[in-house]
């Protein structure tokens, strides 16, 4: 097992199983744009010190100038550094005055005057055509290889490299991890994905992992594809007042603590409500909640809920809202896991679970998001209910299409069922995991205390 | 009057005193020689003279007697003055003064770019260094100069240096510091080497373990001396 240095973005630490592989090269590739520059720059600043300094050396394609004026545009850019800890060359003059073997020389001049622990050449592609030939740039790339290499030193090279070169150009093979970050492109949403494609020496998270590049840096986001960690929970055994007594009933004395429970039904039906009831029972047992809303903002469901008597200042419930435009899955998934993890909530309303299908670029995604984070909540014993917006008004053909119904442990139907003179409302309960339920269809009212179911159909 | 024995007061060191031509005499390195590496390195300035002849300090005339060696013993003239330099720097002018005598150190090496960072660290710490790129070499130039330090790559000709190592032992109580890629410490020590460091190291404590174990080894010739 390789030692590893951190990145300087956990989680980007966490897909690299640990970090940049410690005294190797790493290969940092992508288009303009997908933050190549700001990964290595947030690496070098998390790592360099007076003693163990970090070297910064632009070539030909981005003069060092605009890496400055750009860099201390980011929170973790510490001009102080600079001259210190962190030293800034251009391989560009040299380079064009002395070609390859001019940066060799130079090269090793910055390394004995400074003793760095970590260097970067920016862009190491563009070096590429000051070799006469192939033969050439291979020497020069098994000649700084090897000066790199005697020496404790982590090398982090950046290039505009595209798919198709990973094959064929030399310095592929050189390198001891290689990093790509670009973008997935679903319809007109393009969003940032970044993948690891080689790392010697260790284990690493495979597959797309989204990222945001904000000004503390690039924020990643790694694919939750896992039910989490993996040794055995137990779960209480107490059953969880769903807020209706009725319901309760019919669940056969409540949810299993740790349970999700999807709530689906046509618009306006009382989904919403009935989450309402869910945290807020929770939040007078005790029970912290949290309400993660994509629907109403703070405004109008704190309106909403102070029409049954509740209130989410003196109740203990907090609200996590977002807007459904724009969102990505990920990292509201990432927002979500945090809070639970910070606040200690046992209770979550998530309305609602279509608005985050339609965020996310493809269904499997989705699916694993979701599976995720249930897993997870389940682990910790926290509850989980789901609202689910489906688009029949009367009667319902399909619900498996949507892609939900089998994830969660409880699937509540509400539907209209119109009369001669006026709409009712019907609840069934269609599944529980691991207990009983009456399968019967009950009618029920909205009424100043909320959901009111009315007694069994004859 | 405090002067013991009717000594004069000694000439402050920083005063100018020699000409270019007397530095050239005593350094046996040509004027031109003097003059091009002040113009292009401008490291060490000599004063002028009112009629603006180049006056050498005492200073001045061992820091280009250490210029002078460095590029004797193989330095290119710009690394020596950057050597000098950061030494100035560091406010270690001149010379060590270890009562004359520099430590030397031979580097027996496979990896030429290994040997070249090794070589520069060692000299910017005051010390000699000589390089031997293969074990053969190495062997012979251990006889022959008598280090006071050996330091070992144990990858040297095809990984021979634990032979190597066992060799120098049989002939010699230098110190000898073992370095390899490879976690070769037990059999390091085993073949006679007096400390191992695992690669890559930093270049500090490559430096540190060199003066750790010199400091032993002084410490024994004493003793020897003494005894």
């Amino acid at each position: 097992m390789i030692d590893r240095l951190t990145t300087g973005t956990s989680r980007l630490d966490v897909v690299l199983g640990g970090g940049l592989p410690l005294n190797a090269i790493s290969l940092v590739i992508g288009l303009p744009g997908s933050g190549k520059t700001v990964l290595a720059e947030q690496c070098v600043f998390s790592n360099a010190s007076r003693e163990r300094p970090a070297l910064y050396l632009s070539t030909v394609s981005e003069p060092l100038e605009k890496i400055l004026r750009y860099g201390q545009t980011l929170s973790f850019f510490d001009p102080a550094a600079v001259g210190a800890s962190v030293f800034y060359d251009d391989l560009g003059i040299v380079v064009g005055d002395k070609g390859l073997p001019g940066v060799l020389e130079h090269a090793r001049d910055l390394i004995r005057g400074h003793r760095p622990s970590i260097i970067v050449i920016d862009s190491f592609k563009a070096l590429r055509p000051y070799a006469p030939d192939a033969g050439e740039y291979r020497r020069f790339l098994h000649d700084l290889a090897g000066m790199l290499g005697v020496l404790p030193i982590t090398s982090v090279w950046i290039g505009e490299y595209e798919d198709e070169e990973i094959a064929a150009a030399p310095e592929f093979a050189v390198a001891d991890a290689i990093i790509a970050m670009g973008s997935n492109q679903a319809a007109e949403r393009a969003s940032r994905a970044l993948r690891v494609l080689k790392l010697r020496g260790g284990g690493f998270l495979s597959g797309k992992h989204s990222y945001r590049i904000s000004a503390d840096g690039i924020v990643v986001f790694p694919r939750l594809a896992d039910p989490g960690e993996a040794e055995p929970y137990t779960l209480g055994d107490c059953r969880t007042s769903s807020g209706v007594q009725a319901i309760d009933d019919m669940l056969g004395d409540g949810y299993w603590p740790g349970a999700s429970t999807l709530v689906a039904g046509p618009t306006g039906i009382g989904k919403t409500l009935m989450g309402l009831h869910f945290v807020f029972e929770g939040a007078r047992r005790g029970e912290r909640g949290l309400i993660a809303t994509l629907q109403e903002n703070p405004t109008q469901l704190e309106r909403i809920a102070r029409g049954f008597g509740w209130s989410f200042a003196q109740d203990e419930v907090a609200l996590m809202y977002r807007s459904p435009v724009d969102l990505y899955l990920d990292e509201w998934v990432y927002d979500l896991l945090d809070t639970v993890e910070e606040t200690g909530v046992r209770r979550v309303l998530i309305d609602s679970l279509g608005d985050l299908r339609n965020a996310s670029a493809d269904l499997t995604r989705f699916r694993e998001y979701t599976y995720s984070l249930l897993q997870r909540c389940s682990r910790r014993g926290v509850s989980i209910m789901m609202t689910y917006e489906v688009s029949e008004l009367f009667g319902l053909t399909q619900l498996t299409e949507h892609g939900a119904s089998h994830l969660p442990d409880n699937l509540v139907l509400l539907q209209y069922r119109p009369s001669q003179t006026s709409v009712n409302r019907t609840l069934t309960v269609l599944k529980t995991r691991a207990g009983y339920h009456d399968p019967g269809v009950r009618e029920f009212a909205i009424t100043a205390d909320g959901i009111t179911l009315a007694e069994p159909m004859a | 009057m405090n002067c013991k024995g009717g000594t004069i007061a000694p000439m402050s060191s920083g005063r100018p005193v020699y000409s270019i031509g007397a530095v050239a005499e005593i350094l046996s390195v040509p004027a031109a020689t003097l003059r091009t590496w002040q113009e292009r390195y401008g490291v060490v300035e000599p004063e002028r003279s009112p009629a603006g002849h180049r006056l050498y300090s005492r200073d001045q005339l061992e820091n280009l007697r250490f210029l002078a060696d460095q590029v004797a013993g193989g330095l290119s003239p710009g690394d020596a003055h950057r050597l000098l330099g950061e030494r100035l720097a560091r406010g270690t002018a001149g010379p060590e003064d270890r009562d004359g005598d520099t430590p030397l150190i031979l580097l027996a090496e496979r990896d030429p770019h290994a040997a070249d960072f090794a070589e520069y660290f060692l000299r910017t710490e005051g010390y000699e260094v000589v390089v031997a790129m293969d074990a053969d070499a190495a062997l012979v130039k251990a006889g022959e100069l008598t280090p006071d330090l050996i330091k070992v790559d144990l990858l040297i000709s095809g990984a021979r240096g634990l032979e190597l190592c066992r060799q120098l032992r049989a002939r010699l109580r230098t110190p000898i510091l073992a370095i390899c890629t490879l976690e070769l410490r037990d059999a390091a020590l085993d073949a006679g080497a007096s400390a191992f460091l695992q690669r890559p190291v930093e270049p500090l404590h490559l430096v540190s373990a060199v003066k750790d174990l010199l400091g032993r080894s002084a410490f024994i010739r004493r003793g020897v001396a003494s005894s």
